[in-house]
C-alpha cells in the first residue's frame, strides 16, 4: 500500500493531480445544482409574487 | 419533416423536460467510467518504462485538455446557431458552457504544470501550447465577463457568441501545436487514427476516462441549461408546472 500511495516517488505531483482534477469535477457538480435550484426558487418566487397558485 | 427534431429543440419547454430526463443517464453512466478509469489507470496500468509512475497524471492531464477544447468547440458551435438562426436555447447552451470550461482548462493547465516540473525541470514554460492553452482560459474568462457586462439578456447573448465564435479559431492551434512547432509537449499517443502508441492497459482506462468526462460535461451542460432555461422564459406558463415541488 505504500508503494501505492508512494507512486515510486512521485507521490508529491501525482496526487495532487488527481486531488485538483476530482476537486473541480466535485464543485462543477454543486455549483449546476446550486445553479438550478437557485432558478427554481427564483421563478417560484416570480410566480407567487403575480399572486398566483405555485 | 426531418428538421422537426431541430425545430423541437428550439422549444424551451421541450429541451427543459428532455434535459431534466436525460440527465441522470450521462451522470451516472459518467461515475461509472470515470470511477473505472480511476483504478484502471492508478492501479493496472503499468508503469511506464521512461516516465515510471509520475505518466499517471495523464488520466487527469489528457481528459481535462480534451474537455477544455470540446466544451469550447461546443460553446462555439452553439453559439453560431444561435446567431444564425436566433434561436434562444442555443444562446443557452453556450452560455452554460463557459464555466465548465473555464474550470477544466484550470485542470489541465495546473496538472500539466505539475507534470511538465519533472519531466521538463519547469513548471511553467512559453511553449505553444501551453501559451495558447491559457489564452483558452483567457477566452472563457473574456466570455463571461462579455456576459455580465450586459444588462440586457439579447445583447449579451450576440456580442458574447461572436466572441466565441471568433475565438474558436485557437482550437486547431492547440491541437497542432505540438505538430507545427517544435515544442515542449509531447506528441500525441492517443489521438492517431490506426496507430496508439500505449498497449491496452494503458489506453482502456484512458479512454474511460475521456468518455466519463464528455458524458459529465453533458450532464453538467443540462442541469445548468435548465438554470439558464428558467431565467430566460420568464413569463412563459409551463413553468409554474416545471418548478411546483
Amino acid at each position: 500500500m505504500s508503494g501505492f500511495l508512494g507512486m515510486g516517488g512521485y507521490a508529491a505531483y501525482v496526487w495532487p493531480s488527481y486531488g485538483l482534477t476530482l476537486a473541480i469535477i466535485i464543485l462543477n457538480i454543486v455549483w449546476a445544482r446550486r445553479l438550478l435550484a437557485r432558478s427554481r426558487t427564483e421563478a417560484r418566487r416570480r410566480l407567487a409574487m403575480r399572486g398566483e397558485p405555485t | 419533416m426531418a428538421w422537426t427534431w431541430f425545430h423541437r429543440l428550439a422549444s424551451p419547454p421541450h429541451v427543459y423536460g428532455l434535459a431534466a430526463r436525460l440527465t441522470p443517464w450521462f451522470a451516472w453512466i459518467a461515475a461509472i467510467l470515470i470511477a473505472g478509469g480511476l483504478y484502471g489507470g492508478l492501479v493496472l496500468a503499468p508503469p511506464d518504462y521512461q516516465q515510471g509512475d509520475d505518466f499517471r497524471i495523464i488520466y487527469v492531464h489528457a481528459p481535462s485538455a480534451w474537455m477544455s477544447l470540446m466544451v469550447y468547440t461546443t460553446m462555439a458551435v452553439s453559439a453560431g446557431v444561435g446567431l444564425i438562426w436566433r434561436m434562444k436555447v442555443a444562446h443557452a447552451v453556450a452560455a452554460s458552457c463557459a464555466a465548465i470550461g473555464a474550470s477544466f482548462t484550470v485542470a489541465a493547465l495546473v496538472t500539466g504544470s505539475l507534470w511538465g516540473e519533472r519531466m521538463w525541470g519547469t513548471y511553467w514554460a512559453w511553449d505553444p501550447r501551453l501559451t495558447f492553452e491559457l489564452i483558452l482560459l483567457f477566452q472563457y474568462l473574456g466570455y463571461m465577463g462579455l456576459r455580465s457586462a450586459f444588462d440586457d439578456l439579447q445583447r449579451a447573448d450576440r456580442a458574447s457568441a461572436v466572441l466565441a465564435v471568433v475565438g474558436v479559431v485557437n482550437v486547431p492551434i492547440i491541437h497542432y501545436s505540438v505538430i507545427w512547432w517544435n515544442s515542449l509537449h509531447q506528441a500525441p499517443s492517443v489521438m492517431q487514427l490506426g496507430k496508439p502508441t500505449m498497449p491496452p492497459s494503458m489506453l482502456i482506462p484512458l479512454l474511460m476516462m475521456f468518455l466519463g468526462f464528455t458524458l459529465l460535461f453533458v450532464a453538467l451542460l443540462l442541469v445548468r441549461l435548465r438554470a439558464e432555461i428558467l431565467n430566460r422564459e420568464r413569463t412563459a406558463s409551463w413553468i409554474r408546472e416545471a418548478v411546483s415541488p
